[in-house]
């Protein structure tokens, strides 16, 4: 590894990443110490997030109907962020900065590019996480029977 | 690299400073502050907000992933 690559991008990355956890770190000891409990979710939630994939933990439905309700929340952000995104840069580098050609064919396709490769990775985090939801609620719906007692 | 004013990398420097002092302030509740969780979580109350913010989510990660993207550490 060149110094170079070490100094341009492996230290600020490294600087910045530290800084983030730091920060994190010094945050949540505040809060335990206060003895404030994590805060729930609250409103700005959506039905999608705070049921959960599996949609089955809080309010019985069906699981196929929390992944359809996830999946259609997720395209709808995937696809209007990504076109708003494309409308500014078009408007900007095309019409104000006046770069054109590659560089817009770039943001078109490097852009999807990305999409195509977090989504299954969001799609696996989702389901790991409604697993682990279930199986906690189903933890505590299950009190270990009590002993019997002479 | 290219040469650049030391005052660009000051403001630079000063912005995040404060962002991370505001986070800080935020997060001990001294202040009663809104942390940027608060503030996203507000955002993406709505529609356009999750769309800004995806839009700026992709758009950092198309500059900094993908734009003059080679195989990963090459020199």
């Amino acid at each position: 590894m060149s110094s170079s690559l070490l100094r341009q991008d492996v230290l600020p990355v490294a600087v910045g990443y530290l800084l983030l956890m730091g920060a994190l770190a010094a945050g949540l000891r505040l809060t335990w110490r206060g003895g404030h409990p994590p805060a729930p979710a609250r409103g700005g939630a959506t039905a999608a997030t705070r049921d959960g994939p599996a949609g089955t933990a809080r309010d019985g439905h069906p699981a196929a109907a929390g992944w359809l309700r996830l999946v259609r929340h997720y395209a709808g952000t995937a696809v209007g962020g990504y076109l708003l995104l494309m409308a500014v840069v078009v408007l900007y580098y095309y019409g104000v900065a006046r770069v054109g050609g590659p560089f817009i064919r770039s943001a078109f396709t490097g852009c999807a590019l990305l999409i195509a490769l977090s989504a299954p990775v969001f799609a696996l985090a989702s389901w790991l996480t409604g697993r682990r939801r279930s199986r906690a609620g189903r933890r505590h719906a299950d009190p270990p029977a009590p002993r019997a007692t002479p | 690299m290219a040469q650049h004013p030391v005052i660009g990398y000051v403001v630079w420097a000063v912005l995040f400073g404060a962002l991370f002092a505001w986070e800080g302030l935020a997060l001990s509740h001294i202040s009663g502050v809104p942390t940027l969780s608060d503030a996203f979580r507000a955002i993406m109350r709505y529609p356009f907000g999750r769309w800004a913010l995806f839009a700026l989510w992709l758009w950092l990660g198309w500059h900094i992933f993908i734009r003059g993207w080679h195989f990963l550490l090459r020199g």
